[in-house]
């Protein structure tokens, strides 16, 4: 029978500081004859040495597997704790799950990626999948842009990685809601950004980050007549198995580490969701 | 599914059928303590323990399947290695006197365990276990088991049943280890007269008509697949819901748990899995403090919700089995017969 609360061990070979808050912890499965796959939208539940576990959606692309990175932001007890270990440290995983985003649907799309913080860890993922395939492929994306909103110039994250996509031909936006003096850029909110952009039919806008901005930037993505079916979130919520036992992410009778994490807003309106209260 | 069996056994006959049991399992059962509380208990020694058939047990099988608290794994951290072990395996257990609303309970807990994989304690013990109810003849104050089809007799999932006939027990046999029992220990019982078939029917009518409770059930489930449930009654619910957990705990379907690690050492630990419960404000609250559900309008929305609206749409069947022990410990006064009550009593738009 599955044991279906052990995890598999899992090594750091890698740990990139994303800035004073974030780092991204590049994992490996210690067994390497293990089947191991996943697709960008879904989440590991993650163990670290004493402090039972936490749902952390995947932020790299299945392209770079066996590979497999968490990029955590340092808010309670585990996330805090695995921020002081180091390269060659284990860890224990569990997954892949949830459903994750409906990568068939984004081919030859523009894609609209809209993030606020560490929010911008899952849909990370999507983009660099659609980089890694060449842009002669069939199921290439037709372009990408990224509107990244962060509190500070300090809260940004992923600088490295956006300098790398802003080579590769992706239109990165920037905003932070508090300047200072080393920020040249955009100041205000990521909704602000849209201000200045046009979506068409063709556009596949992926949300995420706080509730609220994720509300926000729907309600104006909406306004801006994208259809319900070409907006896509993932949503966060407490969890404690993954598998839909505990019951902890309950949605509306469904579960959101089952259902989700990932809704398109035409899902989520027949929802009694309290972010999208009808 | 029918009956394959059904004996007489004699009540002088019960005692030395149990002690048979006891010899090839665990026997747990009924027993009233020092402090007047009938609780299921292991049974050391059968001589000297008086099971307690008369009164409804305090708690329902939930904790012996899902237990308050239990290792699903235990970890090291030793040399670098963050290995885990799975817990020790389940040992053969046969219980004995439960009843219909108990049991009707462990075949939905045996649904939700089963998706979308087997989970591997629940199932472990869940294998190594047989089940002994006993139907009721009398209703206890509380319960409403007629209204949720869970009782008071049982047609299926058991591996006896048991019938108090007066002087003897109409013994029904399951499918499978419940039909081997019977054939193993045959010699304790004799064989089924015209007449103490037509006893157990007059019982059984006469048990179903001494509910005091006439909870709309039924009414209540079919109703919330098409209507919205007003917001003044789940404000008026949760003012008198005081986050005591007490209704989750003593509920047989109330499965939602929380994993965390217990340090047992700095290099080792356990994880242990507990009960939660979705009425208290810590359930769905994140590390940094967003909570997606506002306690102070909507502390039972998502506990009465998922018994009657999503189980009944998903399952064809409310997931409360009648047993009203949520009605005997709710001090507010806000079990699940006040919900029902409230939304039956809603106007329809």
């Amino acid at each position: 029978m599955t044991q279906n609360f052990i995890p598999e061990q899992a090594i750091i070979r890698k740990i990139i500081h994303e800035n004073e808050q974030i780092s991204t912890f590049r994992l490996e499965l210690t067994n390497k004859n293990l089947p191991f796959t996943f697709l960008p939208g879904q989440f590991l539940m993650l163990s670290v040495p004493h402090c039972g576990e936490a749902a952390i959606s995947i932020s790299s692309s299945p392209d770079t597997l066996p590979l497999i990175d968490l990029s955590i932001r340092k808010a309670g007890e585990l996330t805090t704790a695995i921020h002081s270990m180091t390269e060659g440290d284990q860890v224990g995983i569990r997954g892949p799950f949830g459903k994750p985003f409906p990568m068939e649907d984004f081919a030859n799309r523009d894609l609209l990626f809209i993030a606020g913080g560490i929010g911008l860890a899952p849909l990370k993922s999507v983009i660099d999948h659609f980089l890694f395939q060449s842009t002669t492929e069939d199921n290439a994306a037709q372009s990408i842009t990224l509107l990244y909103g962060c509190r500070s110039p300090a809260d940004i994250a992923f600088n490295e990685v956006i300098t790398s996509w802003r080579e590769q031909g992706v239109d990165c936006r920037l905003t932070v809601d508090e300047k200072d003096s080393s920020w040249n850029g955009n100041t205000g909110l990521v909704t602000e950004l849209l201000d200045h952009f046009k979506t068409s039919s063709n556009t596949r806008s992926l949300v995420c980050g706080p509730p609220i901005m994720i509300r926000f930037v729907i309600a104006r993505l909406s306004a801006m007549g994208c259809d319900d079916t070409s907006i896509f979130t993932t949503l966060e919520r407490h969890m404690k198995c993954g598998v839909g036992l505990c019951g902890h992410c309950h949605l509306d009778g469904k579960l959101v580490c089952l259902d989700g994490p990932v809704f398109s807003l035409d899902q989520l309106k027949k929802l009694d969701v309290m972010e999208f209260s009808r | 599914m029918i009956d394959l069996r059904e004996l007489i056994l004699d009540k002088d006959k019960l005692y030395p059928l149990l002690r048979k049991l006891k010899k090839e399992a665990r026997l747990i059962a009924p027993v009233k303590n020092d402090h007047g509380d009938t609780l299921f208990t292991t049974i050391e020694d059968i001589d000297t323990t008086r099971i307690d058939l008369e009164n409804q047990p305090q708690e329902s099988l939930k904790p012996f399947f899902l237990p308050q608290q239990e290792t699903v794994a235990s970890y090291s951290v030793l040399n670098g290695e963050y290995t885990f072990t799975p817990p020790e395996p389940a040992q053969d257990t046969i219980f004995f006197g439960v009843r219909s609303c108990d049991l009707t309970a462990l075949l939905y807990m045996d649904l939700i365990f089963s998706k979308p994989a087997k989970d591997a304690t629940y199932y472990d013990r869940r294998n190594h276990s047989l089940v002994i109810t006993l139907g009721c003849n009398q209703p206890f104050d509380n319960c409403f088991c007629e209204a949720t089809s869970s009782g008071p007799y049982l047609e299926y999932g058991y591996g006896l049943q048991f019938i108090d006939l007066g002087d003897c027990y109409y013994v029904s046999a399951g499918r499978g280890r419940g039909a081997d029992l019977l054939e193993k220990w045959g010699y304790f019982f004799r064989e089924v007269t015209k007449k103490d078939q037509n006893r157990r029917y007059q019982l059984f009518l006469e048990a179903r008509g001494q509910f005091t409770k006439n909870i709309q059930v039924t009414h209540a489930c079919q109703k919330l697949q098409k209507e919205t449930v007003a917001e003044e009654i789940w404000e008026k619910l949760s003012q008198r819901c005081y986050d005591c957990g007490g209704c989750a705990y003593v509920c047989p379907t109330c499965t939602c748990f929380s994993v965390d690690d217990m340090p047992q050492g700095r290099s080792n630990g356990i994880r242990i899995r507990s009960w939660d419960a979705c009425t208290s404000s810590g359930f769905t609250r994140m590390t940094g403090g967003h909570n997606p559900i506002d306690r102070t309008r909507h502390a039972l929305k998502r506990r009465f919700l998922h018994k009657l609206k999503y189980d009944f749409a998903n399952h064809g069947k409310a997931s409360c089995t009648g047993c009203g022990r949520c009605v005997d410990i709710c001090f507010g006064g806000v079990d699940i017969t006040t919900f029902i009550d409230l939304f039956t009593g809603q106007e329809t738009p």
